[in-house]
């Protein structure tokens, strides 16, 4: 079997029990019934037999993943692990949760389904993440304490945050202090937000100008690189640049591969099939399929015509559009197609961060190279 | 590619002494199996039936005309067998985004693009590098349009940090002028028809165009060498003459080189300024233990 990567994005709800202001997602009350779990996992080894594919990520997320509770996930894991085991294949589960809801009861699940570790979200500052029945400030406090008992528990924990007005208006060198010295996380990732899903007056907080959105992440960057890169603190992107340029295995998100339509798919938990997370929840026009009602994913996705507009994308910009000109095409082809489809209503196009992303690219082609030098001076001594 | 072991007859060896490699259409191929060839595929029938049952005999798949199949790539992507792809791409200028298509195949097993040099070249050049895919660029007898786009593809290949993958002939000329014992051009390109022997659906030897099929291709670029100095060929007083052995003056002898000297020359001085760096380069301990030239 090849080393192919292939990863599922699962969403066994799309339920949430908070009331974020931006989410894109639609949050029907439904849930991913333990009766279909064993169709499900029959059509994701059944594609995996099909395409020589050893080994599946599944990305648990939805909604609220925690939504299903510590007992629906154990079953369903021995469900996947028992199939898994008879035709010699492996799934490995992550967990992406809010973690308002988590509670010592999930240890179990979390250590043994989730090798003790989550990811999880948070702004800063957080001015639109609020409680069904509260305010932002509310949400943090209650973050903020269910955080501190994971890790009480020994759970890591990584955060997501996604950037605004507000983060950009408070400056790096505060978003820094937050997540790292307030918080004391070290593994954490920025992202560009987009706004995907029905526009309201919250998507505004997220429509960043590119030139104060790369004058801060570049601070970002020098802060990071200046405090937190030999200390051990892992920020993504920028660590993932880091390898790249100074020639280690790097682990590129999502919206940086060749074609991420080679790499996952996400399923909701009507079966719905679509390239990630955010077309699965937002944009039925670009499903693939339904992987309960189609007997066969491997064909689903080759004849999805849906799907044929992400395999083409790469290709298309290099044909029409300026990437093939651009310096940073290897780590880059063209970015991210959620972000690009929710900004120009078209996929076919380069991602509207481009200009953000080669600020950072460079910025970490010249820390790669001064860590390089260094490295050379220190073994050297 | 992988090189073919020393277990042929007698008859089948080159000038060399070295075991020839033999090209066989696929429909061919079946039938000299009894030491290592390359099998030509240009079918996606043929191109799965290959890749699916090669037996080890088979040092890699030559692949013409095929890249704007994709479903044939996919299947090439699923399966991680052994053999090898070089995947030929007639027209780069217009088939390169197709490159896309090879991005998962190279997870799996061996991949390279080889393509004339034709106007819009470079492009395939470029996708092939930031995919990460060693390419085998053949040359011809550039025009000087042709030439300005060959020498921004070598100023591409010397100085673009995304640029991680040999390209070929570049690779290897800089590496013979930075010390690294190698081989002629023919070679590097696989074009001296007595290591590298191609045959048509017929069966019968392809030689290298506009070259007489007689006497039988044993000493083909000695004799073609000899040839262009006794016609009074530029060859003789080129500097390149003993890497180039005269392989820009086929199938024109008349081909004036001036440009193809320029880009040997970009690359013999991109050479000459690594040697001065590595001259000043103070290894630690660590790196000292490693070779700093070209592998």
């Amino acid at each position: 079997m090849n080393a192919r990567s292939f990863s599922v994005i699962l969403l066994p709800t799309a339920e949430c029990n908070v009331a974020c202001e931006y989410c894109f997602e639609y949050k029907e009350p439904h849930r991913l019934s333990p009766a279909l779990v064993p169709l499900l996992t029959k059509r994701l080894l059944d594609h995996m037999e099909n395409e020589d594919i050893a080994e599946c990520e599944v990305y648990w997320q939805g909604g609220e993943a925690l939504i299903m509770g510590p007992a629906w996930y154990l079953e369903t894991r021995d469900a996947m692990a028992k199939a898994a085991r008879e035709r010699g294949r492996r799934f490995v589960h992550y967990l992406q949760t809010n973690l308002i809801s988590y509670s010592p009861a999930w240890n179990d699940v979390i250590f043994d389904m989730f090798n003790g570790s989550v990811g999880t979200s948070m702004d800063f500052p957080n001015h639109h993440r609020k409680l069904f029945n509260g305010s932002a400030d509310d949400y943090s406090r209650v973050w903020r304490q269910r955080l501190d008992e994971a890790r009480a528990a020994g759970i890591r924990v990584g955060v997501i945050a996604v950037l605004h007005q507000g983060s950009l208006a408070a400056g790096a060198d505060a978003f820094y202090r937050h997540f790292v010295e307030e918080l004391g996380l070290d593994d954490f990732q920025v992202n560009t937000p987009f706004p995907g899903g029905p526009a309201n007056d919250s998507a505004i907080e997220f429509q960043l100008d590119p030139a104060a959105l790369a004058t801060f992440l570049g601070e970002l960057f020098d802060i990071w690189v200046d405090r937190g890169l030999e200390a051990g603190v892992a920020l993504g992107p920028f660590d993932a640049l880091i390898d790249h340029f100074t020639g280690r295995p790097a682990r590129l998100p999502c919206i940086w591969k060749e074609n991420c339509s080679n790499q996952f798919i996400s399923v909701d938990s009507k079966g719905t099939v679509a390239q990630c997370d955010c077309w699965v929840t937002s944009y039925p026009d670009y499903y693939f399929g339904n992987i309960f009602r189609e007997p066969d994913l491997t064909r689903m996705l080759s004849e999805s015509p849906a799907r044929r507009q992400f395999v083409e994308r790469p290709g298309k910009l290099v044909e029409d559009g300026d990437c093939l000109e651009c310096r940073f095409l290897s780590i880059c082809h063209g970015g991210c197609p959620v972000r690009t489809y929710s900004a120009l209503g078209t996929m076919h196009a380069k991602d509207p961060y481009c200009e953000v992303y080669k600020v950072i690219f460079a910025k970490a082609e010249s820390e790669g190279r001064n860590l390089r030098q260094r490295r050379t001076a220190k073994a050297a001594v | 590619m992988a090189q073919p072991p020393l277990n042929l007859p007698p008859d089948d060896r080159s000038g060399s002494g070295t075991p020839a490699l033999p090209f066989f259409p696929a429909a061919l191929a079946g039938n000299q199996l009894a030491g290592p060839l390359v099998v030509v595929v240009d079918t996606p029938i043929d191109f799965c039936r290959w890749l699916n049952e090669a037996p080890p005999e088979v040092q890699w798949l030559q692949v013409e005309g095929l890249l704007g199949e994709p479903e044939i790539w996919a299947a090439a992507a699923r399966q991680a067998s052994a053999v090898a792809l070089d995947v030929v791409v007639s027209q780069p200028g217009s088939e390169f985004s197709s490159l896309y298509r090879l991005a998962d195949v190279r997870n799996v097993r061996d991949v390279r693009v080889t393509f004339p040099m034709v106007p819009g070249f470079s492009k395939a050049l470029r996708l092939a590098a930031a995919l990460q895919l060693p390419v085998r660029l053949l040359p011809g007898q550039p025009d000087d349009a042709l030439v300005e786009e060959l020498l921004g593809a070598v100023d591409f290949y010397l100085h673009d940090p995304s640029v991680e993958v040999p390209v070929e002939f570049f690779h290897s000329f800089l590496a013979s002028q930075s010390g690294v014992p190698g081989s002629d051009l023919w070679m590097i390109l696989e074009q001296d028809p007595d290591e590298y022997r191609r045959h048509d659906q017929q069966g019968a030897l392809i030689y290298p165009e506009g070259a007489l099929p007689s006497p039988a291709p044993s000493g083909f670029v000695t004799r073609f060498e000899q040839n262009l100095a006794e016609q009074g060929a530029e060859c003789s007083g080129c500097r390149w003459q003993s890497f180039c052995r005269g392989y820009f003056k086929m199938p024109d002898p008349d081909y004036a080189c001036a440009g193809i000297i320029r880009v040997f020359d970009a690359l013999a001085k991109a050479a000459g300024e690594m040697a001065t760096d590595l001259a000043a380069w103070q290894p630690s301990p660590q790196e000292a233990s490693q070779s700093p030239a070209i592998p």
